[in-house]
């Protein structure tokens, strides 16, 4: 921005992705979905072109490169992110940006010790006269005289200065922000998450997207016994998922004509689980609709009094799909950990009642039975009340406004 | 004879585009944000939204976001909420030459308090002294606030060296606040890339309301409020939402980041046309600190005008239809040379003749053939007339 610092903003960041997933004809359509995942992901801050290149991705942002990278760090599939300045691809031209990028760099570390250091030049265009080894040594010698503080050390190095040689331009880079990992969101199907506003269920649906699934979610909202504003917060708790999942489907269900009907006409302490094995058939039947291919939940073992195996084996027997339970092992710590990791815990902890919590039992079956489940569902229109609770259905389709 | 308005760094025209935005929520959906029931938590989701497109305007976190009554109120929040709570002010604060009043209050008020303010000057060119800047960072000052772009210059300071050097010299000890009121939707604007810890900006200034604008945290900082009651934007800035307003200023920063591009580009063409139409009239010099290389925000030029004092210029292009500002406004009524025009170096006799004109996406090239030919007259009026 002034004589004194020439350097403008990095051009384009260098996007580098796990080895272990590129086995054969995966990589493929690994690759392309990170490219359509970083696309929307960054679809806020900047028109985005997108190159392949021998295992990475280069981005190159029309503007905020710094933001672009920050926001590809929240991509899943991705190992790590470097934001780099680009020049001509010749080795003078090269060195003078190295050494700026250098010089920048050291402005930012103290200067108190000395730095190991070295360079790494990864070459993508093999007709480029020098080899890797050769650039490395070249550069290094024009950059390192006139720097003070720095010892060049080939293994473990703390500073390394990247350098990518491309056929038609080279790019220098110094930083190597870290990702997630995990795989692609959309690579390996959709599941339908149910959301309740608590603690875990967020870190379920984060787990299922690191591993490549797709979430959609469903919450059942009790309005009137329930305020809007519970509602508001299972929609704002998908909003923040979307840094990781840029749109996310929601499905409001009604709620309350089944909880009456279930107060009205089942024994007490089973209110609990069968307003939850109303809850699996709800989301089995829109996972249909949604093209989801399994549930996923939040449950835990033995967190509260209703997740018994017990209670939960009722409970997953009205499902018609495969229940997923990322967190079937957490410890309540654990889960907290990670929520605060993906930034839904200040949200989750907001005191803001679900719809559970409506004619709670004053003894909850604490090792129910499925039979008695039934029994006590063969008394209640739980088909009719299904479909009116389908007919009722919000849907909201939400984009992430980062 | 059309009016030419050309004052755009004191406030801007409301857009239309904004004001339809904001109506539904000065008619029908007035209610609480804080409230419980559907209309409350509608206005809360309203606010939500405005978070965002402020946030992302500026490269942010949408938490980051403080809504405030303004410019003023936010870097009033900065100097008192980020310095340290306890005794840990021994650093003090250090502000940058040319900061707005609201700043130079602020910390003057601190001073009071106890707080060991440092002042940071301009070089001989009237460039940003880093090197002196660097000087005082030996201290460890616990709060440094220096403005992205001058108000009265156009000036655009080195920010992303400054926060380096911060950065390297106190290894994130020391905050770094920027005043970004006059660079939100005239450049691009980046809280990463210009390293700043916190960010004022105001809506007012860029086509929407008056009476809102924000405070931006880069991340999560200890924050002492200034006004304490219900607990609103996370404690940091209780009282009721102005709803309608804040709703405005998201809707102008989603506006003004999509138009940045071209809104640069026009600003830079108007500006040009302006200077080059002065270059005839003798003693009118282009007013530009640091030299005209240096980078300027292009919507602001300050000139210094012969003969008569700039504000007697102003009354005479006023009388013609052009409202333009003196010095800085918020100056003039005292009557006094403003302290930033003594900083950058100008004698009081000159001071008194500092001439700014600020343009908007919405002033024409041919406004600006227009204003070139009025100032010509004025010259001719008023430029062998004493001060």
């Amino acid at each position: 921005m002034s004589p004194s610092d020439p350097l403008p903003d990095p051009e384009m960041v260098l996007v580098r992705y796990g080895e272990l997933a590129l086995k054969g004809k995966n990589r493929g359509s690994f690759e392309h979905a990170l490219i359509r995942n970083i696309q929307a992901a960054t679809r806020g801050l900047s028109a985005v072109r997108i190159e392949r290149t021998r295992g990475r991705l280069a981005v190159f942002p029309e503007r905020r490169t710094l933001e672009v990278a920050r926001r590809c760090q929240d991509v899943f599939g991705i190992k790590s992110v470097s934001p780099a300045w680009g020049c001509e691809a010749e080795s003078e031209a090269i060195a003078a940006l190295a050494g700026e990028v250098l010089a920048r760099a050291l402005k930012e570390r103290p200067a108190e010790r000395e730095i190991t250091f070295r360079v790494s030049t990864s070459r993508g265009d093999k007709s480029f006269p020098l080899t890797s080894v050769e650039l490395d040594r070249f550069v290094a010698e024009r950059i390192l005289p006139g720097v003070e503080g720095l010892k060049v050390q080939l293994k473990d190095a703390e500073l390394v200065l990247g350098i990518e040689v491309r056929p038609e331009r080279a790019y220098v880079f110094v930083d190597r922000f870290p990702g997630l990992g995990g795989l692609p969101v959309g690579t390996l199907g959709r599941v339908m998450c149910l959301l309740s506003g608590g603690i875990d269920s967020p870190v379920a649906a984060w787990l299922a997207m690191k591993r490549g699934c797709r979430v959609s979610f469903v919450t059942y909202h009790s309005h009137p016994y329930i305020g809007d504003a519970s509602k508001k917060k299972v929609i704002d708790l998908v909003r923040k998922l979307t840094r990781y999942q840029p749109t996310a489907r929601v499905f409001v269900v009604p709620f309350t004509e089944i909880q009456v009907a279930i107060r009205d006409g089942a024994p007490e302490a089973y209110r609990t689980v069968l307003y939850r094995r109303m809850m699996q058939r709800i989301a089995s039947h829109l996972a249909h609709r949604d093209k989801c291919k399994a549930l996923l939940t939040g449950e835990s073992m033995g967190q509260v009094a209703s997740q018994t195996l017990e209670n939960l084996t009722c409970i997953e027997a009205a499902a018609e799909l495969p229940v997923i339970r990322p967190l079937v092992c957490y410890d309540k710590e654990e889960a907290i950990e990670r929520a605060r990791e993906i930034g839904t815990f200040e949200l989750s902890i907001l005191p803001e009642p679900d719809c559970c919590t409506v004619f709670m039992p004053r003894k909850p079956i604490i090792h129910g039975r499925v039979e008695s489940c039934e029994r006590a569902e063969a008394e209640l229109e739980v088909e009719r009340l299904v479909a009116a609770a389908l007919a009722g259905t919000e849907v909201i389709d939400l984009e992430s406004d980062l | 004879m059309e009016a030419i308005y050309l004052d755009n760094a004191a406030t801007t025209p409301l857009s239309p585009v904004v004001r339809e935005a904001m109506e539904p929520w000065l008619t029908g959906e007035w209610g609480n944000p804080s409230s419980v029931h559907r209309m409350g938590v509608r206005a809360r989701e309203a606010v939500d939204r405005a978070r965002a497109q402020v946030a992302r305007a500026v490269g942010a976190p949408p938490e980051g976001v403080i809504f405030t009554s303004g410019g003023t109120e936010a870097n009033n929040l900065a100097l008192f909420g980020l310095l340290p709570a306890r005794r840990e002010r021994s650093g003090g604060l250090l502000v940058g030459p040319t900061e707005h009043a609201s700043v130079r209050a602020a910390a003057a008020a601190l001073a009071g308090e106890g707080v060991a303010v440092t002042t940071a000057s301009l070089d001989e060119g009237g460039a940003l002294d880093l090197e002196a800047l660097g000087e005082s960072l030996e201290r460890e000052p616990a709060l440094v606030a220096q403005m992205l772009v001058s108000n009265e210059f156009g000036s655009v300071y080195p920010l992303a060296e400054l926060s380096r050097m911060i950065r390297a010299r106190t290894a994130g000890r020391t905050l770094l606040h920027v005043d970004a009121v006059q660079a939100l939707g005239k450049l691009e604007l980046s809280m990463a890339s210009i390293g700043a810890d916190s960010l004022s900006l105001s809506a007012h200034k860029i086509h929407g309301p008056k009476g809102v604008g924000a405070l931006v945290l880069s991340r999560e900082l200890p924050l002492r409020p200034l006004i304490h009651g219900g607990g609103q934007e996370e404690g940091a800035r209780s009282g009721t939402e102005n709803v309608a307003g804040i709703v405005g200023f998201g809707r102008a920063a989603e506006l003004a980041d999509r138009l940045l591009s071209s809104t640069a580009a026009h600003l830079a063409r108007l500006r040009a046309r302006l200077v080059a139409g002065i270059e005839a009239l003798e003693g009118v010099e282009l007013l530009a600190p640091g030299g005209e290389a240096a980078p300027h925000q292009p919507g602001i030029v300050s000139l210094t005008v012969p003969g008569a004092a700039a504000e007697v210029w102003l009354h005479h292009l006023d009388a013609r239809g052009v409202a333009v500002g003196t010095g800085s406004a918020c100056q003039v009524r005292k009557r006094e040379i403003s302290p930033v025009l003594s900083a950058v170096g100008l004698s009081p006799e000159r001071a008194r003749g500092v001439l700014r004109l600020s343009f908007s996406r919405e002033n024409t090239l041919e406004e600006l053939d227009r204003v070139v030919i009025l100032l010509r007259e004025v010259h001719g009026e008023l430029a062998e007339l004493p001060r």
